[in-house]
């Protein structure tokens, strides 16, 4: 049997749930006509020089189809205008050069416009995007959208959307030169557009997906083999190398089989694809030959239609390479529009603290409807006090904390910040009160000067300095070449996890909330940096309310107040040395620890 | 090679001397499709530049008023269609199983050459080297490759052309054949500088795209203290340069496009111009004419190919060169050892350069103020390790003179960092084992029950936990979960000898507690070695090391040391000598540093 079927494994099909919405059909269409309508000028411009091209490229058949007629009509020397004609000949293959390196420029700073558009729109909804929702959804979906799909789109924007535009007003242009010409002969020309229609109408239907699972398949070839790369200690120590081998080639075999298919998809499009622009040259000869001979049309006019019909193969096969490059950047733009979709949370600007003491009232909340996490949780935490949370992991206390921190909101009952609810404030009053401090001291691409302007971007270099000097982070940075020029992140100078670290708490010096919730602030580091690092949190620590995520006793037992969290609830709640007395849960843990 | 028999049972050694030599190595390989796509790729060519000439019979039949000879033309016509239809179809073909088979290979030997170098691979640039080649490289090796026979069909195609033009039509073929060359290598001396622009401009988005992916990456931390704005003015000005660097690039390009227009279009008119004269005098026909003109319309595609040809050399040539670099690296051990590994040797793991003993059957604990001395001890007790140094041994046998399968075998090293592999949680706890120990047991020894709950819910389709889904490095999964189940991992393996270095860092006390009774009692009578400072595992250990300075120097249980050796308390408790203002006052100071001290200590970054 001829034909090859899908391969029944798709790499392409997702396999974590898409944790962002995707756009709807609606707002992507929403989307693309804003896009049309914000860069309809150069759309005009482009279409303009584009049909300057084409037309002044029509000037050689055409030209060449007059001479055709008069040399084979035998007239004399003098009436040929042989030097005229080239004269006219010569300026228009001038004006076209001019004006294809004009199509060609235009249509990729239109791309490129929509490009930067586009990419700088998404991150621009990124960066509003609510705490509550990153918290939830990670990053990592969002990750994949701005490098993935936005790869996926710059070909489309860059390329198809241009080539696309500048391909059918050249057919068009073209047809209209041949009916000018002579009108039967672009009637010869469109009876082959059904053949052209059938063809590609069946590969189209394919082609799309079939790419995109082509793609991901390539890409799982490479991923797999980066996977063994950066397991490489692990592969060794478990005897995993021939399964990596296995896996690699498992995944080549994935991947061809796609290969495969979509080169039979092409096998069969391509026939459909040539013999139409045979068949256009051989239906303008043939039929425009008979006419000549019936003495329809002249010789010069069927020159000059088999001319153009010649010249159809370029404009035919832009549009046929380009048009499944715009499928496929449908499914990315989808994706890339859906993170407008979710609503920026209103919170309302009025609202504001007053005074610091943080009061939760029947807190009830759950991540997932009918499943609360905390059950009736109430705590007071009196300004300057330290608190911590303690209890198994899965019991809640990470929960509490980023209900403390006003980044989810209690489906039932209030957390409240001196009198004022921390879930109807906006994001940006609650973090100039309350800061999150999370194991993610990331430390982003770019100055040093920049990843501690981001807590107060309107800080001098002194303050800087200062805020430096609080965490005992001046000494090593007034060291760097570039001071507070100097980049850093991955690729620029390499920090150690115990100077992230302190940057970290050099923008809480900076930002300066009066209340912190630390969960696994910290990293495991060498001792000698950690004592270090210790009397710099101290400093920053100092004055503060503190609610401390404990994951080890230690930190429990020097807080002012501890709270046992437990299956969703607070069972116990008060000192160290209350909570020993009491004989409880705390008390067994305590004694396990300490011998 | 057909691509549906992909992957190569067995893809050979190649010939990584060089660049070059790799990619003759390739070609060499797949003679026989390059034959294959050449002779299609010459009836293609062929067939397209015969329709000019069927252009020119059909212009003189009509001009010489002759139905026959126009229905000759229509049939050559159809011939040359069907040669065209059918070589194009067959050069694409080949051309395409050329390029995925040369691909497959290199991806095959690159997973062999990484499966190979193992654990050497971490410890050099090299890593980024093949995820380099990998990911970029072995399309454009494959590509120059494929490209080789179709840019020979087209230049063999070229030259017969020119030939045939001045057989059939000696006074225009000539002028032809003069100027064709010119329009073949009138825009390579631009290619390079439009390349580089092209890089440039590459270069600039790759450091948008990274400087977009890093700020989504720190989103949290900039959503929690601000300066979103900050960020997205850096980006703007980075995403404005890839926009003017692309513009930048079109102008180099858009020059090529309209010099692609104009030399042929000269060409044309100065055939059309000499031409007229010739007809004038009766030495060509008007068909002739025509067929010529159509004839340089049409050799503009096969022209192109000498540009592709130079462009994929040049994106080829530092491709090869890296991809010869990854895959002549070597080992720096004798990974076949001097020994028989047949035998696996069995009795007390010794290392004669620290002192380490751990007896054989044993659950030894061993504190080691150093994390990154630690590291490198834990290494040296698999043997086989990345510095040279005097090799441990294991029932009285170097580990270093056993092969190294079999060293594994013997001791298994889970590192500090251990990498949980993407799959399902059944295909990340199949791993080579004893047997011994089931799925089961190993998960509840380390204490995996709200690891398989998150799991489930983050997965798409699963109802089994064993058939969730493992993202990369198990991002979706905290600190603490990934450590458990990687420690899962090491107990179903049920190696003779176990090293566990710092397993339980990243969980909270109360698990913590749990997973020490678990892993003791699972691994009784089974040699095991802890590296930890948590009091919670060390009071479990039957022995206690403590390992300072490169050497042993104290021996005994937990609760022994914590009262009678002050280094040993110093490093479990985290108290500090050099600090006893520090360590003597309960204040508000003091204890605020015991919240940050714990904090340090819990986190295994992420």
């Amino acid at each position: 049997m001829i034909g090859v079927a899908p391969p029944a494994y798709d790499p392409a099909a997702p396999t974590t749930a898409n944790t962002l919405p995707v756009g709807a059909p609606a707002t992507v269409r929403a989307y693309v006509v804003e896009l049309f309508r914000r860069h309809r000028r150069a759309f005009l411009l482009l279409v303009c020089v584009n049909t300057v091209a084409v037309v002044a490229s029509m000037a050689g058949p055409w030209l060449l189809g007059g001479l055709v007629e008069r040399v084979s009509d035998g007239v004399a020397e003098r009436e040929l205008h042989l030097e005229l004609t080239v004269g006219l000949f010569v300026a228009a293959l001038v004006v076209q050069a001019v004006f294809v390196r004009q199509v060609r420029l235009r249509g990729a700073m239109l791309g490129e416009r929509m490009l930067a558009d586009l990419r700088e729109d998404f991150l621009v909804r990124s960066v509003g995007l609510p705490p509550g929702v990153l918290e939830r959804a990670g990053t990592g979906d969002l990750l994949s959208r701005i490098t993935t799909d936005i790869d996926r789109l710059a070909n489309a924007m860059r390329e198809a959307v241009p080539q696309l535009a500048i391909g059918v007003v050249w057919v068009i242009l073209l047809l209209g030169g041949l009916v000018i010409t002579a009108p039967p002969l672009a009637a010869a020309v469109l009876i082959t557009v059904p053949l052209l229609v059938i063809g590609c109408r069946w590969y189209f239907k394919r082609a799309p997906a079939a790419y995109r699972s082509e793609a991901a398949g390539y890409a799982a070839v490479a991923a797999a083999l980066a996977e063994t790369v950066d397991a490489g200690r692990t592969v060794e120590a478990h005897r995993l190398g021939e399964r990596r081998v296995e896996l690699s080639e498992q995944r080549i075999k994935e991947w061809t089989a796609w290969e495969r298919y979509t080169l039979w998809l092409r096998s069969v499009l391509f026939p459909f694809i040539n013999v139409t622009h045979v068949m256009i040259l051989a239906s303008v000869l043939m039929i425009g030959g008979v006419f000549v001979l019936q003495g329809w049309i002249g010789v010069g006019q069927l020159t000059t239609g088999a001319l153009i019909a010649q010249m159809l193969v370029d404009p035919v096969g832009l549009i046929l390479r380009w048009y499944d490059e715009l499928q496929v950047a449908q499914v990315s733009l989808a994706r890339l529009v859906g993170v407008r979709d979710i609503e920026p949370e209103a919170g309302d600007a009025e609202l504001a603290p007053e005074g610091r003491d943080v009061h939760a009232d029947r807190v009830h909340f759950g991540y997932l409807e009918g499943v609360d996490v905390l059950r009736k949780v109430s705590l007071e935490v009196a300004p300057g006090t330290r608190l911590a949370l303690v209890g198994p992991s899965g019991a809640g206390k990470s929960t509490l904390g980023r209900l403390l921190a006003g980044i989810y909101a209690p489906r039932d009952g209030r957390i409240t910040l001196g009198g004022a609810e921390l879930s109807r404030m906006t994001a940006e009053r609650v973090r100039s009160h309350v800061a999150l401090v999370n194991q993610e001291h990331h430390v982003f691409v770019g100055a040093l000067r920049d990843n501690l302007l981001l807590a107060r971007t309107d800080a001098t270099d002194a303050e800087l300095w200062a805020a430096l000097g609080a965490v005992d982070a001046d000494v090593w940075a007034r060291a760097l070449d570039d001071g507070l020029d100097t980049e850093v992140g991955s690729g620029g100078f390499s920090l150690t996890p115990a100077q992230a670290q302190q940057i970290a708490l050099a923008r809480l010096v900076l930002a300066d909330p009066h209340t912190l919730v630390l969960d696994e602030a910290t990293s495991l580091l060498d001792p000698r940096a950690a004592r270090h690092l210790e009397r710099s949190l101290a400093r920053v620590l100092d004055g503060r309310t503190v609610v401390a995520i404990a994951h080890r006793l230690h930190t429990a037992h020097d807080a002012d107040v501890i709270a046992v969290v437990e299956n969703g609830r607070i069972t116990e709640l008060g000192s160290h040395d209350h909570l020993v007395r009491a004989d409880g849960a705390y008390a067994a843990l305590w004694r396990s620890w300490h011998g | 090679m057909q691509i549906q028999d992909l992957p190569y049972p067995d893809p050979g050694v190649p010939d990584a001397r060089s660049g070059p030599r790799f990619l003759w190595w390739l070609f060499r390989n797949q003679l026989d499709g390059q034959l294959k796509s050449l002779a299609w790729g010459l009836l293609h060519f062929l067939s397209v530049s015969a329709l000019p000439f069927c252009v020119g019979v059909a212009v003189q039949a009509v001009v010489d008023r002759s139905g026959t000879r126009l229905a000759l033309a229509g049939g050559l016509l159809a011939l040359c269609c069907a040669g065209n239809a059918v070589g194009e179809l067959f050069l694409h073909r080949t051309s395409i199983t050329n390029w995925i088979t040369a691909a497959a290979r290199v991806q095959q030997v690159l997973a062999r050459k990484t499966a190979h170098l193992g654990s050497a691979l971490t410890q050099r640039v090299a890593a980024g080297e093949v995820v380099a080649v990998s990911t970029g490289d072995v399309e454009k090796i494959g590509w120059f490759v494929e490209a080789w026979s179709r840019f020979t069909a087209a230049a063999v195609t070229v030259v017969v052309v020119c030939v045939g033009l001045v057989v059939y039509q000696p006074a225009l073929g000539v002028v032809v054949a003069v100027g064709l060359p010119v329009l073949a290598i009138a825009v390579l001396p631009l290619l390079p500088r439009a390349t580089r622009r092209a890089d440039f401009q590459r270069e600039k988005a790759g450091r948008a795209t990274e400087l977009a992916s890093d700020t989504v990456a720190g989103l949290r931390v900039l959503r929690g203290i601000g300066g979103e704005e900050l960020f997205l003015d850096r980006y703007r000005s980075a995403s404005q340069e890839v926009r003017h660097a692309a513009v930048r690039s079109a102008r180099m390009w858009s020059l090529i496009s309209a010099i692609q227009v104009l030399l042929p279009g000269l060409l044309l008119i100065a055939v059309v111009w000499y031409g007229v004269h010739l007809a004038r005098e009766g030495r060509v026909t008007v068909g002739e004419l025509v067929a010529v003109y159509s004839s340089i319309m049409i050799l503009t595609y096969p022209l192109r190919h000498f540009e592709e040809i130079a462009m994929a050399y040049s994106f080829s040539r530092p491709s090869a060169r890296r991809a010869a670099r990854v895959l002549s690296l070597e080992r720096v051990t004798d990974t076949d050892g001097s020994r028989d590994g047949s035998e696996v040797p069995s009795g007390d793991l010794y290392d004669p350069a620290t002192g380490l003993l751990a007896p054989t059957g044993r659950f030894t604990a061993v504190v080691c103020g150093d994390p990154d001395a630690a590291g490198r001890l834990a290494e040296r007790l698999g043997g086989h390790a990345s510095e040279e140094g005097t090799p441990v041994l294991l029932g009285g046998v170097p580990l270093d003179e056993l092969p190294l399968d079999s060293a594994r075998t013997a001791v298994l090293v889970q590192d500090k960092d251990p990498v949980l592999l993407s799959g399902t949680l059944r295909e990340l706890l199949d791993v080579p084992r004893s047997g011994a120990v089931g799925a089961e047991e190993a998960l509840a020894a380390a204490q995996c029950e709200d690891v398989l709950a998150a799991l489930l819910q983050g997965s798409l389709d699963a109802e089994d936990p064993m058939d969730a889904r493992i993202t990369e490095r198990g991002r979706s999964l905290s600190g603490g979960q990934r450590q458990r189940l990687a420690l899962a991992r090491s107990l179903i393996t049920d190696p003779d000898v176990l090293v566990l270095d710092e397993p339980t860092s990243a969980v909270d006390s109360h698990t913590e507690a749990r997973i020490a009774e678990g892993v003791r009692n699972l691994r009784s009578g089974r040699t095991t070695v802890v590296f930890t400072s948590s009091p919670l595992l060390l009071d479990r250990a039957d022995r206690v090391v403590l390992v300072h300075d490169g050497e042993v120097t104290a021996v005994g249980v937990h609760r022994e040391l914590v009262h009678a050796e002050p280094r040993y308390r110093a490093v479990v408790t985290r108290e500090t000598e050099e600090d006893p203002a520090l360590n003597g006052a309960r204040d508000k100071g003091t204890s605020l540093k015991d919240v940050l001290k714990e904090l340090e200590e819990i986190e295994e970054s992420a």
